[in-house]
């Protein structure tokens, strides 16, 4: 016998898709007071840790061109025939940025473990 | 037939992709989102996918031909905001929970005001940054394929919008990370064929350039848009019949549509208010802004602009939503970093060799096509061909991807924020904004499309990076100053783009900060957050909002803590037990 194919969901999902979303009330987040002492921990921790990769990525982002402007010289000099100031405007900056984002992963995922143990 | 033969099997893989991912989409998160089940892996990919638009495959190597060496600044930057990224926002920001950017100033702010506010970005930017995708679309089919310009965008909004509607964010998912892979190899493959096939001579005039002030052979010229030509010596046109002519210095305008064929030895014409490629200026690793004199404040402007702005796009943070967990999308911020930094070590070759081969693109100010261009130049037929067609698709899979994602959003912010509805009105939305782009886009040949994307990374670097990153870091944060804030940075930024398009001739430095606003528009949306917020008060909720997103997935565990959260511990989470323990945050 043909029939018309309904979704089957619990009668949870079913109430819960029918109704619309944006008119929940908002209720303020709530943390638990043990949960809060952690997250201040690991707030302040990333804090800390977010400072020198932002410093050095600025650093290099600022300081790279006021170089090769600081020293037009560089144009002349040439590694296998290409001048050294565009191989440090058009590749150095892409590994030290890599390893840049390497080792902060490995810092602020550290940062969120050391709390725990 | 080359067109065809290289767009219509991208096309048909991005549709049949987007056919996979119509099973399992019920609610607006599985829409949005994908029910966020994109492991870092794919979601890398998929970001890098949806990032490098045709600005990154064709324009950084147009942009070298016109601006000269410093226009490879701009992918540096590009490249940078992911870093910024993993440091500042990706892991906090998918904590929040939130589906959408504006979705975020709710979580942080509880505020709807801000959230429409917010909405209305979305639409700047994605407008901003989805027009001349369809642009470049419609022009590089043109070119290759001599269709009408049109076409090209009807097809590239018709492909877009018919993937998401099906698919949503996990077609959008798999269509990105599948086309990363193939633009990498597509972009890699020819250029290394352009190098070993162009021969010792052109390789040595790439690292060695000289100033293009004569033509050296017979060099046609498409002019695709009206041009105007000054000529400052008389100067050697051939005509269609064959016939020479030569034209008298003065200005010399050549109507759109039409092909101007300058003889061999003839004096290259300046176009109005330019410079040729290849001088000393050109050659500088630094980008001089419009020919201002100040090279270093214009790199500067072009870095702050590209990394401050990749942050605050809209359509890659809703990529870091799908994540699972604030874990994995750090790690995607990572991984991406990997990625771009492979690709974008590729266009300097292209932007080079386009230099010394076909720097009378220039001319016409289509240098947009130069990556298309270079293989005939190499090598007339055969495998000239056969790299056009493989250059052509990967531009195309270029346009697809940046679109999937940007209409995504754009999408999102209305039918989610603006509107709020269910599924059906979300995919309705698509197609509704797809046309919307399309009727702007029509008429918008004429832009530029470097520029375009860059006024989209100014604008969400002025508005969504300092919400972000002060709504993360700093409790102390209020709704008025978020509204402020992000109203003054849109402003400035919208108002300096009106300034460029519609004042007047400005000269120097002021030229650089009109043009290119994010060295000061940054700043000032950000000291009017944080100066409307100190007059305020945040509310007393509001440390627990932001230490929520630092809270990592695997809780210590705690033992006979087995409490019933909704009764019988209410005393020990009241707001004020937090209160007493967040005060130290405000000193």
């Amino acid at each position: 016998m043909p029939s018309r194919r309904v979704t089957v969901t619990s009668p949870q999902t079913r109430l819960a898709h029918a109704r619309r979303r944006v008119l929940t009330a908002w209720r303020p987040p709530v943390l638990d007071p043990a949960d809060v002492q952690h997250a201040m921990r690991v707030y302040t921790a990333q804090r800390r840790r977010a400072v020198l990769p932002l410093v050095l990525l600025v650093g290099l982002l600022l300081g790279l061109p006021a170089l090769l402007a600081a020293f037009p010289g560089l144009d002349q000099v040439r590694l296998l025939g290409i001048p050294v100031s565009w191989l440090a405007m058009a590749t150095l900056p892409y590994p030290l940025m890599v390893g840049l984002a390497a080792w902060q992963l490995r810092r602020a995922e550290h940062a969120e473990a050391d709390d725990q143990a | 037939m080359i067109a065809f033969l290289s767009v219509a099997p991208v096309v048909l893989v991005t549709l049949l992709i987007g056919l996979r991912g119509i099973a399992a989409m019920r609610t607006t998160s599985d829409f949005l989102v994908a029910s966020r089940r994109v492991s870092p892996l794919l979601n890398s990919a998929a970001v890098s996918g949806e990032y490098l638009s045709a600005a990154s495959f064709l324009g950084v190597a147009g942009l070298v031909v016109k601006d000269g060496m410093g226009a490879l600044w701009y992918p540096v930057g590009f490249t940078a905001g992911y870093l910024a990224m993993l440091v500042l926002v990706a892991a906090p920001m998918r904590r929040s929970g939130a589906l959408t950017v504006p979705d975020f100033a709710v979580a942080r702010l509880a505020s709807q005001s801000l959230r429409r506010l917010s909405a209305l970005v979305v639409l700047v930017i994605g407008g901003l940054y989805l027009v001349p995708q369809f642009r470049t679309a419609g022009l590089v089919l043109s070119a290759v394929s001599g269709s009408e310009y049109w076409v090209g965008v009807v097809i590239a909004a018709a492909a877009v919008s018919i993937t998401l509607a099906l698919g949503g964010m996990r077609a959008a998912t798999y269509v990105q990370a599948f086309q990363f892979y193939l633009k990498l190899i597509l972009f890699i493959v020819p250029a290394i064929w352009l190098l070993i096939q162009a021969g010792p001579q052109v390789r040595h005039e790439a690292v060695y350039p000289v100033e293009f002030t004569h033509f050296a052979k017979d060099t046609p010229v498409d002019f695709q848009l009206d041009v105007t030509l000054e000529l400052r010596e008389p100067t050697e046109v051939i005509r269609p019949d064959g016939t020479r002519e030569t034209v008298p210095p003065g200005e010399l305008r050549a109507p759109a549509g039409t092909t101007l064929v300058f003889a061999e030895g003839t004096p290259v014409p300046l176009p109005r208010g330019g410079a040729v490629p290849g001088g000393p200026d050109w050659q500088r690793p630094l980008l001089d802004l419009r020919h201002t004199g100040y090279p270093l404040l214009g790199t500067w402007a072009i870095l702050i602009a590209t990394m401050l702005g990749t942050m605050g796009l809209p359509h890659v943070l809703v990529r870091f939503h799908t994540s699972p967990d604030g874990r994995a999308a750090r790690r995607t911020a990572a991984i991406t970093v990997g990625l771009l930094s492979i690709f974008y070590l590729i266009p300097g070759i292209y932007g080079t060799l386009a230099k010394v081969l076909v720097p009378q693109l220039y001319l016409a100010g289509t240098t947009d096509t130069a990556v298309v261009a270079l293989p005939s130049q190499v090598e007339v037929g055969g495998w000239g061909n056969v790299f056009t067609g493989l250059l052509t698709a990967g531009a195309f899979a270029a346009f697809l991807a940046t679109s999937l994602g940007l209409l995504l959003v754009v999408s999102g912010a209305i039918a989610h924020d603006l509107l709020p509805g269910g599924l059906n009105r979300l995919r309705g939305t698509v197609f509704a904004a797809a046309a919307a782009v399309v009727m702007l886009a029509l008429p918008s040949a004429r832009l530029d499309a470097g520029v375009l994307v860059t006024w989209g990374f100014t604008v969400a670097a002025s508005t969504f990076c300092p919400l972000l990153v002060l709504g993360i870091w700093w409790s102390r944060l209020t709704k008025a100053g978020a509204l402020a804030g992000v109203t003054v940075g849109l402003l400035a930024s919208a108002g300096a783009i009106a300034a460029t398009l519609f004042g007047g001739e400005l000269s120097g430095w002021q030229a650089i900060l009109v043009a290119q606003p994010a060295p000061w528009s940054v700043p000032l949306a950000f000291v009017t957050m944080i100066g409307v917020s100190l007059l305020g008060r945040p509310p007393t909720w509001a440390a627990a909002a932001m230490l929520r997103l630092h809270l990592g997935e695997q809780q210590p565990a705690r033992p006979g803590l087995g409490r019933d959260l909704g009764h019988s511990t209410w005393q020990a989470r009241r707001s004020s037990a937090v209160r007493r323990i967040t005060r130290r945050l405000g000193r």
